[in-house]
């Protein structure tokens, strides 16, 4: 018999009140994370999107990107060795437009690349976002540092860094900019085990996200605020199912001494907490799509499916040891005391 | 003889005092006979019930059941003779909050593992609510019966599952006479046509006229 639905029938209220916090929690908690990924990308879509690979910049630069100089004696050869190995530089600018209003950009550029779109001397391509902003191909910007101007040549997406939409240039203007010729760092795509090179220190693309001071911080936060929304849901059960349980510890008492197998008990809370669990979940989940959909663009927002799966099963897991472990009170319960207690 | 114990002992400790509530017990019940044991509050009828029940263990002594000796077995054993075998009526009904009067007797047989179909189980459990005069309140919530109706759907759970063993502690406590010998009539009437063998512990002398061998309790033994 279904001792956990036939009790969710008869006590609707109790188990929809349940319901509707994990529902609000776990929205709660997606859209947190959402946020958190959004902003991610907006801070660092650019190195986000590289495919798997080292990050190598100069020892001496003490992992400070804007400050590595890799000389033409290190980047030739790796260049020539490594299929797809490119070298480039970030730093952040602005631009002027006819108006003389200001626009923050990174400004990036790189060897020829497969994932840096190429850009030709003179010319610039602009993050998306701009776009969305009204700059148009052939719109023309000027720069302190450069005699020329800038036109616009296209768009790339999903180029954000440091929170600012990502300027590409042709190494020339850069140098002319920058007043070097060495660009900051190597970027080599995955091999089976990362190189080691003189003078170089070595990154992953998560490790060298985490040199960026604003990058990690941000990031610690929020995700600091995600997992403690999982720990309060998974409290939450815990005590939701202990007060439940204590009230019914005289029942339970009953069922065994009639004979109900403890098991069948825990089997009895853990299909209440895994059907509770999953409406919430999948009415979270819903509205957290949705919600990704109708939100401004310019509120950095960016929640996969496969984070809120992920989180999906952590909220399962707290949920299940949260019922198992009130649930170690049917284990106490006498079947003795509760007989004789004159209730019910 | 179904069933009997032999020199049951038990005894409790209370911080340093240990006191010897039974000292040395032999009960033997006969089928279809009820068996009333009576004495006063606080002489150990209740906990020799439970002792017999399989509720509790014994400090010393054997119970044997059907050819077996209880005190030898483990707890899983001893709650699938408790499930199988055994039926209980307490003082209360301690009816399942959630459950209607048909499906406190369907949790019975599907906790006693009864070799029914769904649908046999159902009619048995019809059977057996008309058997006690709850045959129309079939879909009512215990929140739903009155006091004297609860306790004869407790009753019919206890015998759902055709056990050999009827285990009744003080069970008229909460009812008033006329409830009470209701009741009554309708254990002794199970009692002889099912074979049970019951056990019924009570302090009420109006109850005794229903028993077929009335023991008393003094002192931890049976006098
Ligand atoms: N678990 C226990 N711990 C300590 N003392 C107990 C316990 N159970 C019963 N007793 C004591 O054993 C005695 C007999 O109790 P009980 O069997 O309930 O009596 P009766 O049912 O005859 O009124 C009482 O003095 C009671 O306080
Ligand atoms: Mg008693």
């Amino acid at each position: 018999m279904n001792l956990a639905w036939k009790e969710m029938k008869k006590s609707k209220t109790k188990f929809v009140i349940l319901g509707s916090i994990v529902f609000l929690i776990s929205l709660l908690t997606f859209i947190i994370s959402g946020l958190a990924n959004g902003l991610s990308q907006d801070n660092a879509a650019l190195i986000k999107n590289l495919p798997d690979g080292t990050i190598y910049m100069e020892t001496a630069a003490e992992e400070t990107h804007a400050l590595s100089v890799i000389d033409t004696e290190t980047e030739q050869p790796v260049l020539s060795e490594n299929d797809g190995a490119f070298a480039f530089s970030i730093q952040m600018g602005f631009l002027l437009n006819e108006q003389d209003e200001q626009q923050s950009v990174a400004f990036v550029t790189s060897t020829s690349s497969a994932e840096f779109p190429e850009v030709a001397k003179g010319e610039i391509i602009l993050d998306r976002s701009l776009e969305e902003d009204g700059i148009q191909k052939g719109d023309r910007f000027t720069n302190s540092q450069l005699d020329d101007k800038f036109t616009v040549a296209g768009f790339s997406d999903g180029a954000k860094y440091s929170h600012a939409p990502v300027a590409f240039i042709h190494p020339d203007d850069y140098a002319e900019m920058y007043r070097t010729e060495d660009l900051q760092m190597l970027f080599v795509p995955k091999a089976a085990e990362p190189e080691a090179i003189a003078g170089l220190q070595s990154f992953s693309t998560e490790e060298f996200l985490n040199t960026l001071p604003s990058y990690s911080a941000e990031q610690l936060s929020l995700s600091m605020i995600v997992w403690f929304l999982v720990v309060i849901s998974g409290m939450l059960f815990a005590i939701f199912f202990y007060m439940m349980n204590i009230q019914k510890l005289g029942l339970y008492g009953i069922l065994k001494a009639i004979g109900v197998k403890t098991g069948a008990l825990f089997r009895m809370i853990w299909v209440q907490m895994l059907v509770i669990t999953a409406i919430a979940l999948i009415l979270s989940i819903a509205v957290s799509q949705v919600f990704a959909t109708l939100a401004p663009g310019d509120m950095p927002f960016y929640l996969p499916i496969g984070i809120t799966l992920q989180l999906s099963a952590v909220f399962f897991a707290i949920g299940f040891a949260g019922a198992t472990l009130s649930g170690f009170q049917i284990r106490k319960a006498q079947p003795l005391q509760a007989i004789q207690q004159g209730e019910g | 003889m179904i069933f009997s114990t032999s020199n049951i002992k038990k005894s409790f400790t209370t911080g340093e005092v240990s006191e010897e509530i039974l000292k040395g017990v032999d009960l033997s019940l006969v089928e279809g006979e009820i068996t009333a044991l009576v004495g006063s509050s606080g002489s150990g009828k209740s906990t020799l019930l439970t002792i017999a029940a399989g509720l509790q263990p014994a400090s010393g002594g054997e119970i044997h059941f059907d050819g077996e000796d209880l005190t030898a077995m483990n707890q899983e054993q001893i709650r699938q003779i408790r499930a199988e075998a055994f039926g209980f009526v307490f003082q209360s009904a301690h009816l399942v909050p959630f459950l209607t009067a048909e499906e406190q007797l369907l949790l019975m047989l599907e906790t006693a593992g009864s070799p029914l179909s769904k649908k046999q189980r159902c009619g048995e459990a019809a059977r057996i609510l008309q058997s006690v005069g709850m045959g129309h309140r079939k879909t009512a919530y215990p929140a739903s019966l009155s006091g004297g109706e609860k306790q004869r759907v407790a009753i019919a759970r206890a015998i759902v599952h055709q056990p050999k063993l009827l285990f009744a502690d003080e069970p008229t406590a909460s009812l008033d006479s006329t409830k009470s010998r209701e009741v009554m009539e309708l254990l002794q009437q199970l009692t002889k046509t099912l074979n049970i063998a019951t056990l019924m512990v009570t302090h009420e002398e109006d109850m005794l006229a229903y028993a077929d061998r009335v023991i008393t309790m003094k002192d931890g033994r049976l006098a």
